[in-house]
């Protein structure tokens, strides 16, 4: 990968917070996300460092990071990530001493919208282009919102090609969500959801949301609860395409409301 | 029109202008065949037409069964399916391809490596913790080795898929049966709820409701 010699590699794990982005863009430097796939190598390249039962993302991270030698790393670690990521930094501190690794806790409350979650887009862009947004401290540009017909629910998924089974109506819940709030640590924000659309609770394996995805998944009116690990298997797909192709079969109860509840809240009716 | 089910074991035919499907085995099947729809592990390359499996499992439980809040259950040669209705509404489905998994193929093979009969074997009163059916066979060997006889263990083995297929599926009250392994009495007996057998041709009749969906 072809990078400006002048400028520094940077990589991002999770979303950290703004200041730290403010001052990235001011720099100019070249900043990696190393959740993502960067390094096309063997997911067991990881697992002299990792165990296999871990999360996938975590473990690309490693990959990405023995693989490019950052200058340096922000990884968050806190409440808007997880222990997994914390663990993960110790590790790669002790494996990379020539990297500088600055763990941080965003727990920024500055709302910046969310107009991708609910825009016309197919939704591999949209979560593409979300998490792409984490990079950059600019305010999003305005969005018209679609008529959902269905939801995403959940974090970006290592493999993105199950994004595709969705129609371009989707709109995207969950920690994505707050990825592009830029507000990872946001209990209500993540728990939202529409109950009028068929909606699939997505988690990452071996991941602590997956509690949170099924339970949620159990108390949606129409979810379907999907947990995936390094690829999404035939099985998985079907699944996603089958419940997606059926739901569309049935009477909706109200389709086309845009109207969003936490699913956890004692005071909704129904529920 | 013609209707397939590739199954891993063996094959569902439907051409609609004669009565009833066919069964044909697997490595039978001439592997230029092509057909209208088709489903299955093996369906994608003879057919123009491939709808997936749980969608095929969905529309012909739909259409075989005559409540809207059912469990269906398809126990195939290598991998286990369900989908649960609620309200008329698709309110959950599995499929499992891995773990649970080679449960048709590894009883049939068991039946034919020690010459039993299902159709006048007991349910025994305990099972073997089975979660797949190739990991499971150890149970068998182990059983036979502290003295147990063959028909014993065996029964055992398919008490154990069966509760582990029930769990799968969800505990309902009755489960709808689909598959091969319908005409399994000991199978069918072992699961600890009520049991509608539907066959093996649910499949096609989804695949036969996709395309009366497609012509109207």
């Amino acid at each position: 990968m072809k990078t400006c010699p002048h400028k520094k590699q940077i990589g991002i794990v999770g979303v950290p917070p703004l200041e730290i982005i403010e001052q990235l863009e001011a720099d100019g430097d070249t900043i990696f996300d190393l959740d993502e796939p960067i390094v096309k190598r063997d997911i067991e390249m990881a697992s002299s460092y990792l165990p296999r039962v871990f999360c996938a993302i975590l473990r690309t991270v490693v990959i990405n990071t023995i693989s490019l030698r950052p200058d340096r790393i922000y990884i968050d670690v806190g409440p808007g990530k997880c222990d997994c990521a914390l663990h993960t930094a110790t590790i790669l501190k002790d494996i990379l001493p020539e990297t500088i690794i600055t763990t941080t806790r965003n727990q920024d409350r500055k709302d910046f919208g969310t107009p991708l979650c609910s825009a016309r887009m197919p939704l591999l862009d949209k979560v593409s282009a979300i998490t792409k947004s984490v990079q950059s401290a600019k305010p999003h540009k305005d969005l018209p919102a679609c008529t959902p017909t269905a939801g995403f629910w959940g974090v970006p998924p290592r493999d993105f090609s199950l994004l595709s089974l969705f129609p371009d109506t989707t709109h995207v819940y969950g920690w994505t969500r707050c990825m592009e709030n830029k507000t990872p640590d946001n209990q209500k924000l993540e728990e939202l959801c529409n109950p009028d659309i068929p909606t699939v609770f997505f988690a990452q394996s071996f991941c602590a949301k997956t509690a949170l995805a099924r339970h949620l998944a159990n108390r949606h009116p129409h979810g379907l609860y999907v947990d995936c690990d390094v690829t999404a298997g035939n099985s998985t797909k079907a699944k996603i395409q089958a419940f997606l192709e059926l739901s569309t079969l049935q009477k909706s109860k109200g389709g086309g409301k845009q109207a969003e509840f936490c699913l956890l809240s004692s005071d909704l009716p129904g529920f | 029109m013609l209707l397939a089910d590739f199954g891993t074991s063996y094959c569902k035919l439907w051409d609609t202008t004669t009565k009833a499907p066919q069964l044909i085995a697997t490595k039978e099947i001439d592997q230029g065949l092509q057909v209208d729809i088709a489903t299955g592990h093996n369906g994608k390359r003879h057919a123009s037409r491939y709808i997936n499996e749980l969608t095929a499992l969905a529309k012909g439980g739909n259409a075989l069964i005559d409540t809207d809040h059912y469990t269906l259950l398809d126990c195939g040669s290598r991998d286990i399916k369900f989908i649960r209705y609620d309200q008329g509404k698709i309110k959950n489905m599995g499929w499992n391809a891995e773990c649970g998994a080679s449960m048709g193929f590894t009883i049939e093979l068991l039946e034919r490596y020690y010459n039993l009969d299902f159709s006048v074997m007991q349910v025994p009163a305990s099972s073997f913790s089975v979660t797949c059916g190739v990991l499971g066979m150890s149970h068998i060997f182990d059983a036979v080795v502290d003295g147990a006889s063959e028909g014993e263990a065996v029964a055992k083995f398919v008490k154990g898929i069966a509760l582990n297929a029930y769990n799968f599926a969800g505990s309902p009250e009755t489960l709808y049966l689909s598959g091969g392994l319908c005409h399994n009495p000991l199978f069918v007996a072992s699961f600890p709820c009520k049991v509608v057998c539907l066959g093996r041709f649910v499949l096609l009749q989804g695949l036969k409701a996709s395309w009366d969906e497609q012509k109207y």
